[in-house]
């Protein structure tokens, strides 16, 4: 077992369903990463970004405002209020969805640190 | 004459039946397309929310996990009142739509009754509120429009009531009725006990550990989970019945059309036989009338 399974899911639909190397979450207590057979945990989320490596070895980077994630050995579920996905095909379309998740994160978080924190990571990403 | 005055008459209002019919399977499917949408994209969430409350409620079940309020997740083995919370349609015109949801809730009231449990209903939409009205059955709560046009705070109104009641004792168990979409020609009648939280059907799980819970030193991570599951489950089953409201319109017109198509015909036949009849009555007038005058 060397992959997780990740789902993440909105009231909007489904945003992400992949087997991925691993996942780092904002957790309220604290961002911390998930590798597989990883224990059992339910945690709370607060807004931040999920970044997550792809079994290619790419990484993926989704926004979330708040929500809930559910670890076990081999799977990862999250349930968000609203996630949007960082990145596109174009120049424009990354300009965009970065601007969509900056909005999506100040507009849940009352800390100003933690949006510091979290757009700062945003734009981290961008540049790469 | 005043016979085919009289057919002609009902041919005119059949097919002005038959128009209104028509618009309104259209109307039906054109909202059926919006409402299937918003119905698929939370099935998503509302699986997934029900997967992970049925997981937590395995585990707790299993390895009791203390500290956590186990109100909501421990089956109540005696139980006194059941509260029963149903959705149907603010209109009529859908077919067997609403009355399907009344037998259930009707079978389900007759069931606890014959095992000396109360039950309180909690009615939603105006077909099924006017429905146990006449019947002279109380209903406990009534809410009228927010089948037509649910919105999330609204499912948050009606739901935090029935919890409230589940949490102070009241009630035992809180179950919630709606027809549900299926497809463009089929609904489904669900029935999903929403507290204490049942386990999946044909759950299973490989994950063996103990599970953990963060923040560990407060309870709202669980408490705020489980608001989320009624509310949620409270709101699909709103915009879920929606879909499936506009499916047995479309549906039930579509029937209705058809119908008006035959009864046309039926009646167009009517008018020819007519029309010769008094065309014959005529000639035979006008033939004797020369025959007498020979």
């Amino acid at each position: 077992m060397d992959v997780l399974k990740l789902e993440i899911v909105t009231p909007e639909g489904q945003i992400f369903s992949d087997n991925v190397k691993n996942i780092t979450l904002p957790g309220s207590e604290g961002e911390f990463g998930v590798y597989p057979l990883h224990a059992s945990l339910v945690s709370l989320l607060q807004a931040g970004v999920i970044d997550i490596e792809l079994s290619s070895g790419k990484h993926e980077i989704i926004a979330i405002n708040w929500g809930h994630a559910k670890v076990d050995e081999s799977s990862v579920t999250v349930l968000a209020d609203g996630a949007v996905v960082v990145g596109g095909s174009s120049e424009s379309a990354i300009a965009l969805s970065l601007k969509n998740a900056k909005e999506l994160i100040e507009s849940m978080s009352d800390s100003s640190s933690s949006i510091l924190a979290a757009t700062a990571k945003i734009e981290l990403v961008a540049r790469r | 004459m005043s016979n085919l005055k009289e057919i002609k008459r009902k041919i005119k209002s059949v097919e002005n039946t038959q128009k209104t019919t028509k618009a309104m399977k259209l109307v039906s499917t054109a909202k059926l397309n919006r409402a299937k949408l918003a119905a698929q994209e939370s099935k998503v969430y509302a699986d997934k929310i029900n997967e992970v409350l049925s997981e937590i409620s395995y585990k707790i079940n299993q390895y009791k996990i203390g500290g956590i309020d186990s109100r909501f997740f421990n089956e109540i083995s005696d139980i006194k009142k059941v509260d029963i919370l149903f959705v149907t349609a603010d209109k009529g015109l859908c077919g067997g739509f609403n009355i399907q949801t009344i037998k259930e809730v009707n079978r389900l009231t007759q069931e606890y009754k014959s095992n000396k449990i109360k039950v309180r209903l909690r009615g939603i939409g105006k077909k099924g509120i006017a429905f146990f009205k006449f019947q002279d059955i109380e209903l406990h709560s009534s809410y009228e429009g927010v089948s037509s046009a649910p919105t999330y705070k609204k499912a948050q109104e009606i739901i935090s009531e029935a919890i409230e009641d589940f949490m102070n004792g009241i009630t035992d168990k809180v179950i919630l009725i709606h027809n549900g979409y299926l497809n463009m020609i089929s609904q489904d009648l669900k029935v999903n006990n929403i507290v204490p939280v049942s386990i999946y059907e044909g759950y299973e799980t490989d994950s063996k550990s103990l599970m953990e819970l963060e923040p560990e030193e407060d309870e709202t991570i669980l408490e705020s989970l489980i608001k989320k599951y009624f509310e949620y489950n409270m709101y699909y089953a709103l915009i879920d019945s929606l879909a499936a409201e506009h499916s047995a319109r479309m549906q039930a017109m579509d029937n209705a059309t058809n119908n008006a198509t035959e009864r046309v015909d039926m009646l167009t036949l009517a008018y020819n036989k007519a029309r010769q009849e008094s065309i014959t009555t005529e000639l035979i007038e006008i033939i004797s009338g020369v025959e007498s005058m020979k």
